[in-house]
């Protein structure tokens, strides 16, 4: 047993090594200056540059962009997860006519690519009145993560046992009750997974804010980031460093939603 | 039926968002001022993000607005690549600004067709400037924007590694090219630098190849009867062809971007290639991309192909310049004049920002690269705007895509020109 | 009748915002693969039918586009998954440092696109300056990596599998917290090595959410764009090319919205065929599971 335990920390070390060594390489890399990512790819910086991370942390516009890019991250996975856990469980524990049409309705809009749409919905958010609105963009990214929200979700709920909801109605829970004391807290692992996606999507999104912005003072992380690269074109190294530092927020939301994977579906369970 | 309507309703959508493209003027009139002149807004897009340019551009917006109060400038910044994503997005809408930046070409005649764009009266300054800085815009006979900045391709090569392989002067013709390039090889240099994913640089060598061979009158005539079945240019492909065998390009060219840290630019920026057929940007991305060559950089224009029709003296490259929308106030145009009335452009040249553009400026540049290139478009007996930029996008990017196709050794020179007269006569 | 009006209410929201901004936009794209338009001012007004399909169609790109989706296709399922699914089991076991490693394997589906791909240029540079030839040099297989067209995909698929094995990885941990600790302790009582365990009780119950991700998985790729258009923008000569690139070389660069629009159109009714058989042969089990119990 303990030789299993001590084989799977090394499976765990060496493959940990593998996935984080390009992770190492940026974060690294932000501490050379270009010159030395060219001729010394590999090794470590000599000397060490702390001055690209200072700039970037010290450079107004990179604050407000990580303002932006939180404040539309956050509503979006608020609207996002709420109107889809609402479908979802309506599509997991109904069953009513026309329920796999809706669910397929839904299932197709991961089907097309999202860059043929911007032009026809450009037109559609010029004409609801949301460009350079932040609206414009929450909405948009919550549409359009509708879809895998509702297949996660949907696939979850439906793995909550049907006795549990017997047991609730027989206590007289309403289906509202039922969703909001019992399903949910129970799920709350599918609820951190979907909020995590939604997050990260939000937080990588390119396209959509560049169409919806004109003004500098709503654009999020990945316009500046492209921006910033127009600025120090060639500056590699100096890019390197912002790239890292526009991830940190992303995994830190990652760090807190990933205690609600661990404690899960059967200590809700138990409560129920 | 239901499909039908939902249809339907998108395009009522559709229609009722096209109707709405002119840009609101601003509310708020300026205080204290004239109570004659309206006050106006233009909207400029440019992708001057870094400086010399935006800070050129942006004192230069200062000063206009000085003396015309009447007039705002606003200024939107872009990123070249998010600049043609969000401008392709609101022209499908019907929409533009009032002042953005264009390269004139294809693009620009597309954008004048869906009246896009207004024709721009340059005055007395038409006379000022050079034929080759405002061809690029001229479409049907009238001018579409007003131009900042000509360049052209030529060969920047690193003095201290041909000399290494023994090569005294730079060939002056395409057999002692090839010469060189085999030289180059023998002495264990890499002769040339070239970015294979992103294509347009390997576009250079045909186009150039198709001008000395066939001559400028053949590319224009092939533009309009979109026939590129010329044997002429089949025979440029047979000599680019020739250059590709010698295996003349970095280890990997075929995944090389231009900018990078193991891009074209940076492989002759740091001498690991001999030489790369660029535009006059190419210093300046040297020493950025990469350490930079100093004093051992120098320029030769593209050789003369022995019994060909073009000349040696003939240009190929672009520029850039601003393009002013459909419903752009006037003082947009007037705005632009400004901007590039030679008491300004001139010294912004020596800032590193622009070329000459107005007759006799190039006696005004100091950089010796800048002046390289500066003289030879003066002196130059014709020009050709960039294939990929000067015909429909469509047509340019096929002329990139066989073309690097060709230097992979995937399509024959005869294919590369039947693939352009497809895509050219579909258009 | 009350229970009509749970269900309308509670898919109202969804449906909304779903309809309005996803499935209006979508269609009118879709209408658009029957003009020849360039995608300037207003509405297209050249209607040519079908002729952007049969252009397709002939297009010997668009054979390719296939071949790359089925490759792809192949080795997500065959290895990217099972990798996945066993960084989740081991995410699952109490070692030492287990929230580190969390926090480390979902770091590369956090990275921008961008970074992704400046990281990997360098690593798999095709001379000696790169990592990969650095270390594969030692035992001779030194290569040209994205720049050779016979290694492009496979190279292409190592940086895709680092980069989106994170959320399979979350989908599977999150699966594997619903399996009562019970079940497992019950058979591990009844001496079943941890393989049967696995094999046995976990693999079947981890079903529904295998499931999921996998098709998940195939309609990612049949949408592959992001990292393809700035690893390889689809070379060496369109050998690593999706549908989704072509589309983007046609749409963006070449002004042809409505031939873009085809080779979207076609992507989709692709996944929806996919999604169609799977739902009905391979989801089937979990739609019964569901009614069943």
């Amino acid at each position: 047993m303990k030789s299993r335990h001590l084989s799977l920390q090394l499976i765990a070390v060496v493959v940990g090594a593998f996935v984080a060594v390009p992770i190492i390489y940026a974060v690294i890399g932000g501490f050379k200056d270009t010159s030395q990512l060219s001729t010394n790819p590999f090794g470590l910086p000599a000397p060490w540059n702390a001055g690209n991370y200072a700039d970037v942390l010290g450079s107004a516009g990179f604050w407000r962009q990580l303002g932006n890019s939180i404040f539309i991250a956050l509503l979006t996975t608020a609207l996002l997860v709420g109107v889809s856990a609402l479908a979802a469980f309506v599509l997991a524990r109904f069953t009513f006519r026309g329920r796999e049409a809706i669910f397929t309705l839904f299932a197709v809009g991961l089907m097309f690519p999202f860059t043929v749409a911007i032009l026809p919905l450009f037109v559609m958010l010029r004409t609801l009145g949301l460009l350079d609105s932040p609206w414009g963009v929450i909405f948009v990214q919550a549409a359009f993560g509708i879809p895998v929200t509702i297949i996660i979700l949907r696939g979850f709920f439906r793995s909550i046992p049907n006795e549990i909801e017997e047991a609730a109605t027989l206590d007289g829970c309403t289906s509202f009750a039922f969703f909001w004391r019992i399903l949910l807290p129970m799920a709350r692992p599918a609820l951190a997974t979907v909020s995590v996606l939604a997050v990260v999507a939000s937080w990588n999104n390119f396209l959509l804010p560049l169409v919806v912005f004109t003004d500098p003072e709503w654009w999020t992380i990945p316009l500046g980031v492209q921006q910033f690269q127009g600025e120090h074109g060639a500056d590699t190294s100096r890019i390197m460093a912002y790239l890292v530092l526009a991830m940190v927020p992303a995994l830190a939301f990652y760090s807190l939603a990933e205690r609600h994977l661990i404690s899960g579906l059967t200590a809700g369970a138990m409560k129920g | 039926m239901r499909r039908h309507l939902v249809l339907c309703a998108a395009t009522a959508l559709f229609l009722a968002g096209c109707g709405s493209s002119t840009t609101p003027p601003q509310q708020s009139p300026q205080a204290g001022q004239s109570q004659k002149a309206e006050p106006v807004t233009v909207d400029w897009w440019h992708i001057a993000t870094n400086d010399p340019g935006k800070s050129t551009l942006d004192k230069a917006a200062k000063a206009y607005m000085a003396e015309h109060p009447e007039v705002t400038i606003k200024i939107t910044i872009l990123e070249n690549d998010a600049f043609k994503s969000k401008m392709s997005t609101v022209s499908s809408a019907g929409q533009a600004p009032d002042i953005f930046t264009t390269w004139g070409g294809g693009v620009l005649a597309q954008q004048v067709e869906a009246g896009l764009v207004k024709e721009v009266d340059l005055g007395e300054m038409k006379d000022s400037l050079t034929t080759a800085a405002v061809a690029p815009y001229v479409i049907d006979e009238k001018v579409y924007a007003v131009p900042t900045d000509i360049g052209m391709i030529g060969f920047w090569y690193n003095k201290d590694l041909f000399a290494k392989a023994g090569i005294t002067e730079p060939p002056g013709t395409w057999s002692a090219y090839l010469e060189a390039v085999k030289k180059l090889k023998a002495a264990g240099i890499v002769p040339i630098a070239l970015a294979g994913k992103e294509k347009w640089p390997g576009h250079f060598y045909w186009s150039y190849l198709a001008m000395r061979i066939a001559g400028l009158p053949a590319l224009q005539q092939a533009a309009e009867t979109k026939d590129f079945t010329n044997p002429d240019f089949v025979a440029a492909g047979q000599q680019l062809k020739a250059l590709a065998d010698l295996q003349p390009f970095q280890k990997g060219f075929e995944n090389a971007a231009y900018p990078g840290p193991t891009g074209q630019s940076a492989t002759v920026g740091n001498g690991k290639a001999a030489m790369e057929l660029m535009g006059q940007w190419a210093p300046g991305s040297q020493k950025t991309e990469g350490k930079g060559l100093g004093e051992a950089l120098g320029f030769f224009p593209f050789p003369a192909v022995e019994g060909g029709k073009g000349a040696l003296t003939e240009a190929f490259g672009g520029g850039g310049g601003y393009a002013v929308g459909a419903e752009a106030p006037d003082a947009a145009v007037d705005f632009l004049k400004f901007l590039i009335a030679e008491e300004r452009h001139a010294p912004a040249i020596n800032d590193d920002l622009w070329l000459p553009i107005h007759k006799g400026e190039e006696a005004t540049v100091s950089d010796p690269n800048k002046k390289a290139v500066a003289e030879a478009l003066a002196t130059a007996t014709g020009f050709q705007l960039y294939l990929d930029q000067a015909y429909p996008p469509a047509v340019g990017q096929e002329v990139n895509d066989s073309v690097a196709q060709l230097i992979e050794g995937k399509k024959t020179p005869e294919e590369v020109v039947q693939s352009i007269t497809e895509v050219a006569k579909s258009e | 009748m009350r229970r009509w009006v749970t269900i309308t209410l509670f898919l109202l929201p969804a449906l909304v915002l779903f309809v309005l901004l996803v499935l209006l936009p979508t269609l009118m794209a879709g209408y658009l693969s029957f003009f020849k338009w360039n995608g300037l001012g207003g509405l297209p007004t050249n209607y040519i039918g079908l002729d952007n399909y049969t252009r397709l169609f002939e297009s010997d790109i668009f054979y390719g586009d296939l071949r790359t989706m089925g490759v792809i296709i192949v080795l997500s399922l065959l290895v990217q998954l099972p990798f996945s699914l066993a960084i989740a089991m081991l995410l699952h076991q109490r070692i030492r440092g287990r929230a580190f490693y969390r926090l480390v394997f979902f770091a590369p589906y956090v990275l921008s696109e961008a970074v992704t791909a400046v990281l990997f240029t360098m690593i798999f540079a095709p001379d000696e300056s790169g990592l990969a030839n650095a270390i594969l040099g030692v035992v001779g297989l030194e290569s040209e990596w994205f720049a050779d067209e016979s290694t492009v995909l496979l190279t292409l698929f190592v940086v895709m599998s680092w980069k989106y094995f994170g959320f399979h990885t979350l989908l599977y941990l999150a699966g594997r917290q619903g399996i009562p600790k019970e079940l497992t302790e019950a058979a591990q009582i009844d001496g079943s090595t941890p393989w049967q365990v696995f094999r046995y009780v976990t693999l079947p119950l981890m079903g529904p959410t295998i499931r999921i991700s996998a098709f998940l998985s195939v309609i990612g790729t049949i949408q592959l764009f992001d990292l393809v258009w700035i690893l390889t923008g689809g070379g060496p000569s369109h050998s690593s090319e999706t549908l989704a690139v072509t589309m983007m070389q046609f749409g963006f660069k070449r002004a042809q919205i409505g031939y873009a629009s085809a080779i979207s159109v076609v992507m989709f009714l692709l996944s929806l065929v996919f999604a169609l058989w799977y739902q009905r042969y391979v989801m089937r089990r979990d739609l019964e599971g569901a009614t069943v119990q």
